[in-house]
């Protein structure tokens, strides 16, 4: 792989995004690496084409919304640091690093996750899942051969099932306790594609 | 032949109910252990007979005497098999009910304990009777045809997911685990019988490959004794699938061993080459036993693809194909296991979204069935064979083989939960180990496969399946029974009940697809990286192959969806006759009819059917009464008084054509009826919970649904069926005034607060029949919502 010393001369900042994010330096060298393959024209940032290119992505349901979690709203481009930020939401529980005492709670901590995944569905940001964008959600995983009642009447039902207050949407709040209701194996906490010694690309 | 009975008061009659049961049975079980001696000493006597009867015959022929006419003959070697059969299984249900009668014992000590004190009981007096005990576990009684239900019953309702998640971590058990136990307790199990050179005994004659051989058929983790041991103690759904999944899987490793083990104890020494042929050979009757088990699951898949026109036989289709799934892979010395569990794993998902609804709860009950009794059956005849089977004991081998038994597994567990753990994101805390190690319990697969040596090749047989035994009964009984207790002093996780709700299937999809988007962009071609890849094959080639019509496309979202709908109808059904329902629209019922939605029902002001003040029920309910009677006498006889115009009437005529109505619409209904699920029992007996599938319902009440309440019926058989749709045209034309949005409850026909008093008083009429004919309803079964929000 290289002496990581010099890789990392590269990377800006490096040591401060290893405390912000908990990554060691294999995992941050990795991520640089990959980067850099994705930055095809190599400006050091990244755009939403760089990150179409990616092949298994257009073919994912929620893909779009996935590359559009990077951007910050109003930004056109994703240097490192932001790219490692959103990444940094998906490392393990167990390994946390460093804590500084000025953070409230490490970035991957289960609370972070989830509201990740709800940023996910809540595209406008307003704090709430609202109908709309449930349906828009399903209809993006369902695709078209599903008719326009079903989706309804399923969004229908995940609204009565979750929403506590009554408001027609599901804030974030209620969003954790439905996950919490049953402790299914598959929440965010339990992804990490970043393990140095598994196989690359 | 003499007829023996044994005729036996019970000295002094329980007056409650389960004690007069409970000796009911002991009754029975000395009645059958008195007519087995009696099978048992005919059948030598078989052959003996018929040559005597012949030559009777002959005699006769000569001497042409006349004989009396038999009027009534016993005649019980004819029968004599099946009856036999059918009275072990019959010995074997009824000790199920028993068990159940008496709640506290039940709860102390596990069903299989007590079942295996019923063997005993039952060999020890088939014994004393001085008769010979049947071999009862014979091999091959055994693993063809007790075992293979049990196995496709764990296999067919397998959760996938959590097993493939944690694939890796039971692999690692199962394989590296086992060879591990067999190794070490083989081994040491020789140097001790090596040691006291000073005092020679018969353990001396051991040889380290007839050691090697006992200490890879005690090591396997059974999945008999832990389905039956974990039913009961309801632990958290990772523990269970790691220990379960165990068991299963150690199957291929189990025969691997065996098979090379007893092939080589005659030569005296094994090559590193037989080592080396062995791993191969493990590799092949793993692979090979899974890959067997697929292509019968595909075929079965295929087949239920055209079973459209003959859904009775569906069932079947499955069974057969997953038993000749397992005898195919025994017939090449396959893993017969885990070729029953691919079987059941691939077949499912196709199979249930071809079959009809009443097909899949009959597999369903059918194999809960037949797993029960064969359980059941196993742990007695592990009694029976207790008592009857050549014993010899030794205590240094026996003890020192249940110590080695248990250190093995602990420092086994502990040693591989280190390591798998790097590996793991969820790591495996020491609780969780404990409960792993302590879960190993060893069962009648082991004692089979000791019954399976030949008594010539090695000499300390007998030894060996005392031993055997004695590590069964320690972990059955010793392990069995503290589990529970240690689980809750531990405060290890339990079960979580909740039902599996739209918004977790929603979310865990959602997940699914984001993880592996995230996987894509760092490049990793992990977990999820291949799950989706495996789906969107399944979902472009396979599913087309073996799913009939409009189902292969499908969403699985969607197909979870009406499963949910489903469930809730069926529930409803079940639990008081279909007042209260879904909130929501199960799509199987045509939806064109539906107006479109009014804003969430949370505001009572939505419900149509305003409630009414206590004192205007009451008069209702008076004038509704002598109503009824008025109709009664009106109808049955013509009587000049009652032709005086009645003021009472007038205001209710349209009640009586209502009524009318109604009782039109139910017949109507009737006749289409589709009955949905068979009533269960109360859901907190192991049994039940066992009987009881994540598919299920969670709360069946016992509620009589009786014909005067109007149930709803939704056909299931095919989505959009005709039936289903006469059933919306009905209620439309019910409902033909009122605009109020469709109500899918017939009685109540009309719905709209135009008419409050009429809608009423049909709620209370109708609240007035139910209270006739059911126990009464639940507090909030009185809230009449409508069917659409």
């Amino acid at each position: 792989m290289g002496s990581s010393s010099s890789s990392m001369d590269h990377i800006p900042n490096a040591e401060e995004l290893m405390q912000e994010t908990g990554f060691s330096a294999a995992h941050l060298l990795r991520l640089y690496e990959r980067f850099e393959f994705l930055d095809k024209d190599q400006t050091g940032e990244l755009r939403p084409e760089d990150f179409g290119a990616i092949g298994g992505l257009a073919l994912n349901p929620i893909g779009d919304r996935i590359i559009s979690a990077f951007f910050s709203p109003g930004q056109e481009t994703v240097d490192f640091p932001s790219f490692v930020r959103v990444l940094a939401h998906f490392r393990p529980n167990g390994t946390n690093r460093t804590r500084n005492g000025t953070q409230q709670e490490p970035v991957n901590s289960r609370t972070r996750k989830l509201k990740f995944a709800f940023q996910l569905y809540d595209q406008d940001r307003d704090g709430k899942i609202s109908r709309a964008e449930l349906l828009q959600v399903l209809r993006a995983m369902l695709g078209i051969q599903v008719t326009e009642e079903q989706l309804q009447s399923i969004a229908e039902r995940a609204i009565q099932e979750a929403d506590l207050d009554r408001d027609d949407a599901i804030s974030f709040d209620e969003f954790k306790k439905v996950q919490q209701v049953s402790p299914h194996p598959q929440t965010p906490t339990k992804e990490t594609p970043l393990h140095p010694t598994e196989g690359g690309r | 032949m003499p007829s023996r009975t044994c005729s036996h008061s019970p000295s002094g009659f329980g007056k409650s109910l389960p004690e007069q049961g409970l000796l009911l049975l002991v009754v029975l079980v000395l009645l059958e252990g008195s007519v087995l001696p009696l099978g048992a000493a005919s059948s030598p006597d078989v052959s003996h007979q018929d040559d005597s009867h012949n030559h009777k015959v002959a005699d006769h022929g000569v001497n042409a005497t006349k004989k009396v006419f038999p009027v009534l003959d016993v005649d019980y070697h004819h029968i004599q098999t099946p009856f036999e059969i059918s009275l072990w299984v019959l010995l074997a249900s009824l000790m199920k009910l028993g068990f159940h009668l008496i709640p506290r014992l039940s709860s102390i000590v596990p069903e299989s304990c007590l079942l295996i004190v019923v063997g005993l009981l039952v060999g020890g007096l088939i014994k004393l009777a001085g008769e010979q005990v049947p071999p009862v576990l014979d091999s091959r009684l055994f693993f063809l045809c007790l075992l293979p239900p049990i196995i496709l019953d764990a296999g067919y309702f397998l959760p996938i997911r959590p097993f493939m998640e944690n694939v890796g971590t039971i692999l690692m058990f199962a394989v590296v685990g086992t060879v591990w136990n067999a190794f070490f307790v083989g081994g040491l199990l020789y140097a001790v019988c090596q040691i006291q050179p000073a005092n020679p005994s018969s353990l001396h004659s051991i040889e380290l490959l007839h050691c090697l051989l006992f200490g890879s058929i005690i090591s396997a983790v059974d999945p008999v004794a832990v389905l039956a041991v974990f039913e009961e103690i309801h632990i958290n759904e990772l523990l269970h699938i790691l220990v379960f999944g165990e068991s299963l899987l150690n199957d291929a490793v189990t025969v691997v061993l065996y098979h090379l083990f007893v092939e080589y104890a005659g030569v005296g020494t094994v090559t590193v080459m037989d080592g080396f042929l062995g791993v191969i050979s493990f590799l092949v009757v793993a692979l090979g036993g899974v890959l067997v088990g697929a292509i019968y699951g595909i075929l079965a898949a295929f087949t239920s693809r055209f079973t459209s026109h003959t859904r009775v036989i569906e069932p079947l289709f499955v069974f057969v194909y997953s038993y000749m799934a397992y005898l195919s892979a025994e017939m090449f010395h396959l893993s017969g296991i885990m070729a029953l569990i691919a079987c059941g794993a691939v077949m499912r998902p196709y199979v249930e979204a071809n079959i009809s609804h009443k097909s899949h709860t009959t597999i369903k009950y059918f194999l809960k069935m037949w797993s029960s009794v064969s359980e059941t059956l196993i742990f007695i005849f592990l009694g029976v064979a207790t008592v009857d089977g050549p014993h010899s004991w030794n205590w240094t081998f026996v003890t020192v083989t249940v110590i080695l038994c248990l250190v093995a597994r602990v420092i086994g567990v502990v040693g591989l939960t280190y390591i798998i753990n790097k590996f793991r994101i969820v790591k495996l805390t020491t609780k969780d180990q404990f409960i792993v190690a302590y879960g190993g319990l060893r069962g009648a697969i082991a004692f089979s496969l000791g019954f399976l040596l030949d008594q010539n090749q090695f000499a300390h047989r007998k030894m060996f399946l005392t031993a055997i035994i004695t590590v069964i009964f320690f972990t059955v009984f010793v392990q069995g029974m503290t589990i529970k207790p240690l689980v809750e002093l531990l405060a290890v996780k339990k079960k979580q009940e909740a039902k599996r709700s739209i918004n977790e299937e929603i979310h865990t999809q959602f997940l699914d697809h984001l993880l592996t988007g995230i996987e894509d962009i760092c490049g990793h071609y992990g977990h999820h990286h291949w799950k989706d890849k495996l789906n969107r094959f399944n979902k472009k080639y396979v599913k087309k192959c073996l799913i009939a019509g409009e189902r292969s496309k499908e969403p699985q979202l969607i197909a979870f969806y009406h499963k949910m709908e489903m469930k809730q109808a069926i529930e409803l059904v079940e639990s008081g006759g279909g007042v209260k329902l879904p909130s929501a629209v199960p799509s199987t019922v045509s939806m064109q009819n539906i107006q479109p939605k009014k804003p969430p029902p949370a505001k009572a002001a939505e419900r149509a059917l305003p409630q009414l003040p206590k004192g205007r029920e009451e008069e209702i309910r008076k004038i509704l009464r002598s109503n009824l009677q008025r109709t009664r006498q009106r109808l049955r006889s013509y009587n000049r008084h009652t032709l005086v115009a009645d003021p009472y009437e007038d205001g209710f005529s349209d009640l009586l054509i209502k009524k009318q109505k109604m009782i039109e619409l139910e017949k109507k209904i009737k006749e289409m009826n589709n009955y949905l699920t068979v009533p269960a029992a109360p859901p907190d007996s192991p049994t039940m919970c066992r009987a009881r599938l994540a598919s299920d319902p969670q709360a069946y009440s016992m509620k009589p649904v009786s014909d005067s309440v109007p149930v709803i019926q939704v056909d299931l058989a095919s989505p959009q069926s005709p039936d289903s749709v006469n059933v919306m045209d009905e209620f439309r034309r019910a409902n033909q005034e009122e605009d109020q949005g469709l109500m899918m409850k017939p009685p109540q026909g009309s719905s709209g607060s135009n008419k409050p008093g009429e809608a009423d008083t049909t709620r209370d009429q109708q609240r007035l029949m139910r209270c006739l004919s059911d126990p009464g309803p639940s507090a909030d079964e009185d809230e009449d919502e409508p069917f659409l929000p």
